[in-house]
């Protein structure tokens, strides 16, 4: 399954699901788009992706958790999931630099399309992965994604978590979404990502 | 085993304000600097043995390092916890909140270890390197309309306690910094038996994560307010995942941590090397604090509304116990953690940190 949703249908279907969770695009009620098992993965090495982990087991998720794994080890799975964001710990524990993440990533998202994955973006760190480095791999990979799952402030939303968690704060991933026709899911706090995944995956809430 | 000890020990209750007077008034500091200097913690109910930090190292008896260890052993068997403050005096939030923990914990499962002034020579006196405007002490009056004082401190070891310094500070895992580093706790671990009285006080911290088991260390630290520390928990590889839960669980209260892994490269840090030589999960909190900003000429650590001094405790305290949960769902209910107080840690957010304070 390879879904890009034009961009009339993407504007037709905005839907707002609750205070926490805006959704632009392909995400309708609780219709799932997106397969399981998922393989969860990390560009850029931050701790985000081990949130992502824990926020895919709440959501109830069968998926593979790695933070860098080869490519070879998404065989077997539907979804792939990249969490963005880069972090000099997370790339210096790895032992590579930021253009070995790219080249890197650049594969495993190669490997993903080649196959038949869908893949999502998450970024929800917030500002916390929007300096150049982070920015680096977000303006990369989040234009290759199926779907964007940004802790931000949507367009003209009003912003009431603290500034520096809106990882949206300069419309960045809006940009994105709109250049690419990318469905994306606004979140406030990280933990509504719970929701988002439940919502994309059919996942029962409550489950 | 649970020993009540009374909470009249010496170590913990002699006015402490002897090294600061003699300093102020000129006298040569290394005339008393055999001594560790003693700090008003008043052990509450909770505390249920009293130790010294050279049980773990003798040669640190009679050092200005040695430093009150406090064991607080809940009813039910569990994990163990080793909470640090004050392994940077000057970072005054976690040496309150060790100090809070003292006077008003309660552990009902597992055993809690506090140190307060985990750099006890760090805490002789600030010797305003990191910031001039700061004071030499806080005050906080109490519910009883006493005003009790507390040191505010350094960042390193007392220059007097440790000479000289190095050129360069070299760290026998890899890692050059500057001379002055040889003072500061959180660049020398795992420390050394034999090193200097920092990598001493150390050694000795790891001697006592090894002996008592402990599963879990949080060292509690303060940055700037401006810096990208502030509402940071660092975490060692192991504990990511365990961090990773209590952060998600702390954004739901309206806490927001950013979450960073401990950098593998760069050794002596405690989230580090307590995860690195210890079976222990590993983290390190930072809250923001006035005091480290050098924007703020005259800093109020206390009172500050941007960041109060008892809100920055309870972010500490919530932290601690949102790890501990977090440690409690994977690690088992026969090895949780169960830290409380005797008030509701919410009223923390809303009222002077002294009104909590014994």
């Amino acid at each position: 399954m390879h879904i890009r949703h034009g961009w009339i249908l993407t504007l037709a279907l905005i839907v707002g699901v609750g205070p926490a969770l805006s959704n632009e695009g392909g995400v309708a009620g609780q219709s799932s788009t997106f397969e399981q098992p998922a393989f969860i993965a990390s560009v850029g090495q931050s701790a985000g992706a081990m949130q992502a982990r824990v926020l895919a087991d709440r959501a109830g998720m069968q998926f593979t958790f790695e933070a860098r794994p080869a490519p070879e080890m998404l065989e077997g799975h539907k979804t792939l999931i990249v969490v963005l964001g880069a972090s000099t710990k997370g790339l210096g524990a790895a032992g590579v630099d930021i253009d070995a993440e790219i080249a890197w990533a650049t594969q495993l998202l190669e490997k993903a399309r080649a196959s038949g994955m869908s893949i999502i973006a998450m970024h929800i760190e917030g500002g916390t992965r929007r300096g150049p480095s982070s920015d680096q791999i977000n303006t990369t990979f989040a234009p290759l994604v199926d779907h964007l799952i940004v802790k931000g402030a949507a367009p003209n939303q009003e912003w009431a978590e603290a500034e520096e968690a809106n990882g949206n704060a300069d419309g960045l991933f809006t940009t994105i979404a709109a250049e690419h026709r990318i469905p994306i899911t606004y979140i406030a706090r990280t933990l509504d990502a719970v929701g988002a995944l439940q919502q994309l995956f059919g996942i029962e809430a409550g489950r | 085993m649970v020993l009540r000890m009374a909470a009249t020990l010496s170590i913990v209750c002699v006015p402490v304000a002897f090294a600061t007077d003699l300093l102020a008034s000129g006298a040569d500091p290394v005339a008393f600097a055999t001594d560790p200097v003693s700090h008003d913690i008043r052990p509450g109910y909770g505390v249920t043995e009293t130790r010294w930090l050279s049980s773990y190292l003798p040669a640190l008896a009679n050092t200005p390092g040695d430093t009150p260890v406090y064991v607080m052993e809940g009813e039910g068997e569990g994990g163990t916890l080793l909470l640090l403050g004050g392994t940077h005096a000057n970072e005054i939030a976690g040496v309150m909140a060790a100090t809070l923990v003292v006077e008003r914990g309660a552990v009902s499962q597992g055993t809690v270890i506090v140190i307060p002034h985990a750099n006890n020579s760090a805490a002789r006196y600030n010797d305003g390197t990191r910031h001039p405007g700061t004071p030499q002490w806080i005050e906080l009056t109490t519910s009883s309309g006493e005003v009790r004082r507390f040191r505010y401190g350094s960042r390193r070891t007392a220059v007097e306690d440790q000479e000289p310094d190095p050129a360069v500070f070299v760290h026998p895992f890899g890692g050059e910094l500057a001379g002055e580093e040889a003072r500061n706790l959180n660049r020398i671990h795992p420390g050394k038996a034999d090193g200097t009285l920092t990598e001493q006080i150390s050694y000795a911290l790891f001697q006592l994560a090894e002996q008592e088991d402990v599963d879990v260390v949080i060292d509690m630290h303060e940055s700037s307010m401006t810096s990208r520390l502030a509402l940071m928990m660092v975490c060692h590889q192991r504990a990511l995942e365990i961090g990773a839960m209590a952060t998600l669980d702390l954004e739901m209260e309206g806490i927001v941590l950013k979450q960073e892994a401990s950098q593998e490269e760069f050794h002596g840090l405690s989230h580090r090397e307590f995860g690195d030589h210890t079976k222990a999960y590993a983290f390190l909190v930072e809250t923001p604090n006035p005091g480290q900003e050098e924007s703020i000429e005259q800093p109020d650590v206390v009172n500050d509304p941007r960041a109060p001094l008892s809100g920055r405790v309870y972010t500490h305290l919530r932290t601690v116990q949102a790890i501990l949960d977090s440690y409690g769902s994977t690690a088992g209910p026969d090895r949780r953690i169960e830290l409380g107080f005797s008030f509701a840690i919410d009223a923390l957010k809303e009222s002077n940190l002294g009104t909590f304070l014994r």
